[in-house]
């Protein structure tokens, strides 16, 4: 099957009409295509992944002529590459940038697969991912602090700034918050992104690009730990040893926790986990969370009970766990999202006076303290990438993360090729 | 003539009087009190009924009581902040003051809390009662011993509504209008909360709360809890949410309710207790980024609080006692509190046969 990249329009309308049912949709212009680079594969996932998920075709040149090459989630189940109008800077504070490195996010493969997360609906193709670096190719005119050619990480939530959420400094609640990869707004696995300069963060000289791209989910862990307090010399147990737990982890070492403990079902991140940050680590049983936490304090040496504990799963059991293993007066933070609903120990809550605190992404200084975190080398994040792939085998990584392999994948933007030193 | 007649659970469902030696001070900074009102608590009902609750459990005749006040009588050697015949406020547990918790000022954790009536340790509900002094609150003239004997549950409603860090301004919904959640109201009112909802099933007792201390009343209905907090917010006029939820019920509906009201960044206190375990809208309070804390009897500062709010006259209490007993009556009186009649239904002191 032929695929064909359009650029204008009405060529795009009458391929939309077309059965589309085995085929990607990119369309390339005839005259550009050079047909022997062009290698039409397809696979058939429908033994791994479910017959919802579509076939794709690895592409190894990409043309010339497109302007904005963009992953999009047409809707549940169905990606696509398709040519966008490169976005507009909306301020004179914004900048454009050339997408270096895009990291994939379990939200993310939820929406591709589940087209919703909570009241968050796909009812429009968008663009996916939200956990970038890049290049700073252009800004508006009254950007101070950064400047064409800077490396940056970029921070892909922009708030209102004017609401009460805003103005009291928890701009991650802002009632208006414009998410890249959250419905409606796209994401920015596209050559280009737009953002304002604030939410663009100058890499230092001896960060990569890579490591940039880690820096949203490493400032979820910072944020988990700011909620969760965590001091020099505390207990901490973590549930989860995926991405966000591990930095979770390393955040909690960075800030001085004594005893860092990760619980997982995975024993192989659990070995990981144990030569990364943890100085403990607990293979999950089926038990009842009583038991799983007199197990945690026991094996780990645990005086009364954990001072902190984040959950990074968002499964019940490990919720409850978390909750009984918890010394009085202890704090929990909340990170994973799992069931919305789930049986919950209220009773010991109340009565041990624990501190229950929601995460949700992060605010003010949380990418900076990041950023810090890295260039000192206090924390590494280098570890986490366990595999690179091109923008085009965009799906493929989408595949890999939805089933659990390797921790942390990047998808690798698209060049701009007015860059020699990047062509 | 009995020298200390005592109020005794012998075990679930059988309570006796029995005369018991006076107790002896044990340090130099003890006093000895002559218990003068002592009030009932839904927990003196609970191991009235059951015997236990969670893991304290009734093991040999305890005697009952935990709400009093009284005058004292002796003092210990060292005692300097107050004086044979001082009427004072009982602050009734007593907690090591040597363990992490304690030092660091959350003595309400303490690993060895030595608590009135909560076994094995006897209650108040005896003539006489020795405690620290630093636990006694000396009453000043314009505060009855009645009132007296509410600092105990006033001294809860502050502690709930410190850890919700109520502020001014602040909407502040409460679920529950029995003694805690009433004075968890009037708590939040003397610091200033602007709205403040009280949510029960009991009419009646919502008149009392709206005259008392709430600036709204909703009453609980059959629905879902995203219902429940719609409509407390459409009702009470609360724009995205309420800042502050306190639960002062332990029900499940109300818990889930109190969650889903909030709006984001809010707090929620637990200080009702009720099933242990529930189903609990925890995804809502991640995605809203809620700060969730229980809340455990007081610590540091609380009673003195009380009695400063109600010495002021920022917190009446005065309207809140319903009921008084006569020492030997007192078994009518918990019948009564079990039975939820009135609010706040007092004990008087043992009689002297004059």
């Amino acid at each position: 099957m032929s695929r064909v990249l359009a650029s204008s329009a009405p060529a795009r309308a009458a391929l939309n009409g077309a059965s589309l049912n085995a085929s990607i949709t990119r369309i390339v212009r005839p005259a550009m295509v050079k047909a022997s680079k062009i290698t039409n594969q397809k696979r058939d996932h429908s033994a791994c992944c479910g017959p919802h998920l579509r076939s794709y075709a690895t592409h190894s040149d990409l043309p010339s002529s497109e302007q904005n090459l963009s992953f999009v989630l047409k809707k549940k189940g169905e990606v696509t590459f398709e040519d966008r109008p490169i976005p507009k800077l909306t301020s004179p504070y914004d900048v454009l940038v050339n997408v270096r490195w895009t990291g994939i996010c379990g939200s993310d493969v939820h929406y591709w697969q589940h087209g919703a997360i909570a009241d968050f609906v796909v009812r429009a193709p968008m663009v996916l991912g939200h956990e970038s670096s890049g290049t700073v190719t252009e800004v508006g005119e009254k950007v101070t602090s950064v400047k064409v050619g800077d490396r940056v990480a970029m921070e892909p939530g922009i708030p209102c700034r004017r609401c009460p959420r805003c103005k009291e400094g928890k701009y991650n609640l802002c009632v208006d918050m414009r998410f890249a990869a959250t419905p409606p707004i796209d994401g920015t696995l596209a050559k280009y992104y737009v953002l304002p300069e604030d939410f663009a963060y100058k890499l230092p000289e001896n960060m990569s690009f890579e490591e940039g791209a880690l820096m949203e989910p490493l400032s979820v862990g910072v944020h988990i730990n700011k909620q969760a307090g965590t001091k020099q010399g505390q207990t901490v147990v973590v549930f989860g040893a995926g991405p966000v737990g591990l930095l979770c982890a390393t955040v909690a070492k960075a800030y001085g926790a004594n005893k860092i403990v990760v619980v997982d079902i995975n024993e192989e991140r659990l070995a990981f986990a144990k030569k990364y940050a943890a100085t403990h680590t607990i293979v999950s049983k089926k038990q009842s969370a009583a038991e799983t936490a007199a197990q945690i304090i026991k094996e780990c040496d645990i005086v009364e009970g954990a001072d902190v504990v984040m959950d990074a799963t968002g499964a019940e059991p490990c919720i409850q766990a978390g909750i009984h293993v918890l010394r009085a007066g202890g704090t929990y933070v909340q990170g994973g999202m799992g069931k919305p609903d789930i049986m919950f120990p209220i009773g010991a809550a109340g009565a041990k006076e624990l501190n229950i605190k929601g995460s949700f992404r992060y605010d003010a200084h949380d990418y900076e303290t990041a950023i810090g975190l890295v260039t000192s080398g206090r924390v590494s994040v280098k570890e986490l990438v366990t595999k690179k792939v091109k923008f085009t085998d965009a799906e493929e990584a989408f595949e890999d993360v939805a089933a659990s392999r390797g921790i942390k994948i990047l998808i690798e933007g698209v060049p701009d090729r007015r860059d020699s030193a990047t062509a | 003539m009995a020298i200390n007649l005592s109020f005794i659970l012998e075990k679930a469902g059988s309570v006796k009087y029995e005369d018991r030696p006076v107790p002896k001070l044990e340090s130099p900074y003890d006093v000895l009190v002559n218990v003068r009102f002592t009030g009932i608590c839904g927990s003196d009902v609970h191991y009235w009924q059951h015997g236990s609750i969670g893991s304290f459990v009734l093991k040999a005749p305890m005697v009952l009581g935990h709400e009093s006040s009284g005058v004292i009588t002796a003092v210990g050697d060292k005692v300097s902040t107050v004086k044979v015949g001082d009427r004072v406020a009982m602050e009734p547990g007593i907690p090591c003051r040597r363990c992490v918790r304690c030092k660091e000022g959350k003595y309400n954790l303490c690993v060895d809390m030595r608590f009135a009536a909560t076994p094995p340790i006897d209650g108040t509900l005896a003539k006489y009662y020795s405690l620290p002094e630093d636990f006694c609150y000396k009453l000043p003239e314009s505060v009855s011993l009645e009132e007296g004997a509410v600092m105990e549950p006033l001294a809860v409603g502050v502690h709930i509504t410190r850890q919700a860090d109520v502020k001014p301004g602040q909407s502040v919904v409460v679920f529950g209008a029995g003694p805690v959640g009433l004075l968890c109201c009037a708590v939040a009112k003397a610091y200033g909360a602007d709205k403040i909802v009280a949510v029960d099933i009991n009419e009646e007792r919502l008149k009392f709360a709206k005259q008392y201390a709430a600036t709204h009343t909703v009453v609980s209905q059959r629905e879902s809890a995203t219902d429940s907090a719609a409509r407390i917010t459409k009702d009470a006029d609360l724009g995205l949410g309420a800042d502050v939820a306190i639960d002062a019920s332990g029900a499940e509906p109300c818990i889930q309710a109190g969650i889903q009201v909030l709006r984001t960044g809010g707090t929620y206190v637990q200080g009702g207790m009720g099933k242990s375990d529930i189903t609990f809208p925890i995804g809502a309070m991640g995605a809203k980024e809620l700060n969730v804390k229980g809340s455990f009897r007081y610590n540091s500062g609380d009673y003195a609080t009380a009695v400063a709010l109600v010495t002021s006259g920022r917190v009446s209490v005065k309207e809140l006692i319903t009921g008084k007993f006569k020492f030997k009556d007192a078994e009518s009186a918990f019948n009564d509190t079990k039975a939820a009649k009135g609010i706040k239904i007092l004990i008087e002191g043992v009689e002297d046969e004059a």
